[in-house]
């Protein structure tokens, strides 16, 4: 942890568990739980290994996650590099099918 | 003579009364959220209807909503999370700008979720995190609270700032206006003129014994007409099987605004996700959980008394100030109007623009 400076609370609770000698890696999951696990949103489970407590539907979630940066890796982050993504598609649910895929020339 | 000064004071008292009845009569809850692209809404709850979508400048979407105490201004943040906006609630008039990025500082700030406004209109409080963005790098810079006074027009100035907690997801003010609390890690109490800490309450650092630190989420301001923070938090006994249900932990934080009384109430085994919650303003006990199931918890028993699955999810849920009413929102194009003590769904509010509420608030405030 020599080259890496913590910023936030987490990341200072790692450094003081590698300082400390605790390296025993504990495997977090066997399933991919969580909605910023996966690439394909909406298709993650739940805490409880189901998809009943899923935000319903999907569509419902896409602005409430991407808009935040919630899903960073899996859909365009509209706070900072592509603040047009979503820009002719107000609504997800009927709207969705004006979503694109993004490219880096596309940046802000 | 002093019978009839008496009568006199008792009509005037009688008067009085009928005055306040009046005007009691006349108040109605109204509705103040944000949609898509940039807009915000205005609706009468009773009536069930939007009476106002204004266009905002800039780019969108809103998220905090946070409206002024006598219930005319509604300051916004939007625009990438970089401004805050001031806008008259019955013309849609701009009255207020804060722009919180600081380019002569190559500095970009965003609203970082936790805003509120003081008891007495004059300020407002915002969770900032700053980054400096340099030729070829960025730096990140210690979060902080910001305060910026509400009549300074429509290029308004920071007045003071100090160092914050990073992950601050909420901040409000207590009643009397000398205490903002920023829920974190842990509760900071910090005194708003002075920056002082005032208080710690404990979360991430709680002592309880046989449990995890829990993990409090809630980005959602809906306190307003209860005076009662509350919010969900999860957590693992350590003493029980990973397997056993009742290991897995579901309680409300509850701040009173009023008496600054800080509580933590485990209220079942977790059996469904809590996004956000308020209580009720005539039955303090009750509080309500909203995700795509909407709870009933009663904090004194520390219970749930009533689940129910919605038609759809949704993130926000506030209260009518007379506490009979549940209004859901955020996420799609539509608040859903519940009965507080049956659940049934007695109306709805839809959107004239189809759009998506997303993150946004809803606030109720009386007109």
């Amino acid at each position: 942890m020599k080259h890496l400076k913590s910023i936030n609370a987490k990341a200072e609770r790692l450094a003081q568990a590698a300082d400390g000698g605790d390296t025993e890696v504990v495997m977090m999951q066997t399933v991919v739980a969580g909605c910023t696990a996966t690439f394909d949103p909406g298709w993650e489970v739940d805490p409880f290994g189901g998809v009943a407590a899923l935000c319903q539907p999907m569509e419902a979630d896409l602005y409430g996650c991407s808009d935040p940066c919630w899903w960073p890796a899996q859909v365009p982050d509209t706070i900072n590099t592509y603040p047009d993504w979503n820009a002719d598609a107000p609504s997800a649910e009927r709207d969705w099918r004006l979503l694109q895929t993004v490219f880096p020339g596309d940046s802000k | 003579m002093v019978n009839g000064m008496k009568r006199a004071v008792l009509a005037a008292g009688v008067a009085a009364v009928a005055l306040t009845g009046a005007f009691a009569a006349q108040a109605r809850d109204i509705l103040l959220t944000g949609a898509k692209p940039n807009l915000l809404v205005v609706a009468d709850a009773k009536a069930r209807k939007v009476i106002h979508s204004w266009t905002l400048p800039g780019g969108g979407s809103p998220f905090a909503v946070v409206p002024s105490p006598d219930g005319k201004v509604a300051y916004v943040v939007t625009n990438r999370w970089e401004q805050i906006l001031g806008i008259e609630i019955d013309t849609g008039k701009q009255v207020f700008q804060a722009n919180l990025s600081m380019p002569e500082k190559n500095e970009r700030v965003k609203a970082m979720l936790a805003v509120d406004i003081s008891p007495d209109g004059r300020e407002i409080a915002v969770f900032e995190s700053p980054v400096r963005m340099l030729s070829d790098h960025y730096e990140v810079q210690p979060t902080r609270v910001t305060f910026y006074p509400t009549n300074g027009g429509m290029d308004a100035k920071p007045v003071r700032s100090w160092e914050a907690p990073r992950r601050t997801a909420q901040m409000m003010y207590n009643k009397a206006g000398d205490k903002l609390y920023l829920i974190s890690w842990n509760v900071e109490v910090h005194d708003p003129k002075t920056g002082k800490l005032l208080e710690t309450h404990a979360l991430a650092d709680w002592t309880l014994e046989n449990s995890t630190p829990p993990d409090v989420f809630g980005v959602w301001a809906q306190f307003e007409t209860s005076g009662l923070y509350v919010n969900p938090y999860f957590a693992m006994r350590t003493d029980s099987a990973p397997d056993n249900p009742e290991t897995y932990r579901t309680g409300m934080v509850q701040i009173d605004l009023e008496t600054g009384a800080f509580k933590t109430t485990d209220f079942e085994a977790t059996s469904g996700i809590i996004f956000s919650a308020a209580s009720n303003p005539v039955r303090r006990n009750e509080a309500y959980g909203v995700y795509t199931q909407l709870y009933k918890i009663d904090l004194d028993k520390g219970e749930t008394v009533k689940k129910i699955d919605l038609p759809h999810t949704y993130y926000t849920v506030n209260v009518s100030t007379d506490g009979s009413e549940l209004y859901v929102g955020g996420t799609m194009d539509d608040i859903g109007v519940y009965d507080t003590k049956t659940f049934e769904k007695i109306g709805a509010i839809d959107l004239p623009s189809g759009n998506d509420m997303g993150t946004a608030w809803v606030r109720v405030v009386q007109r």
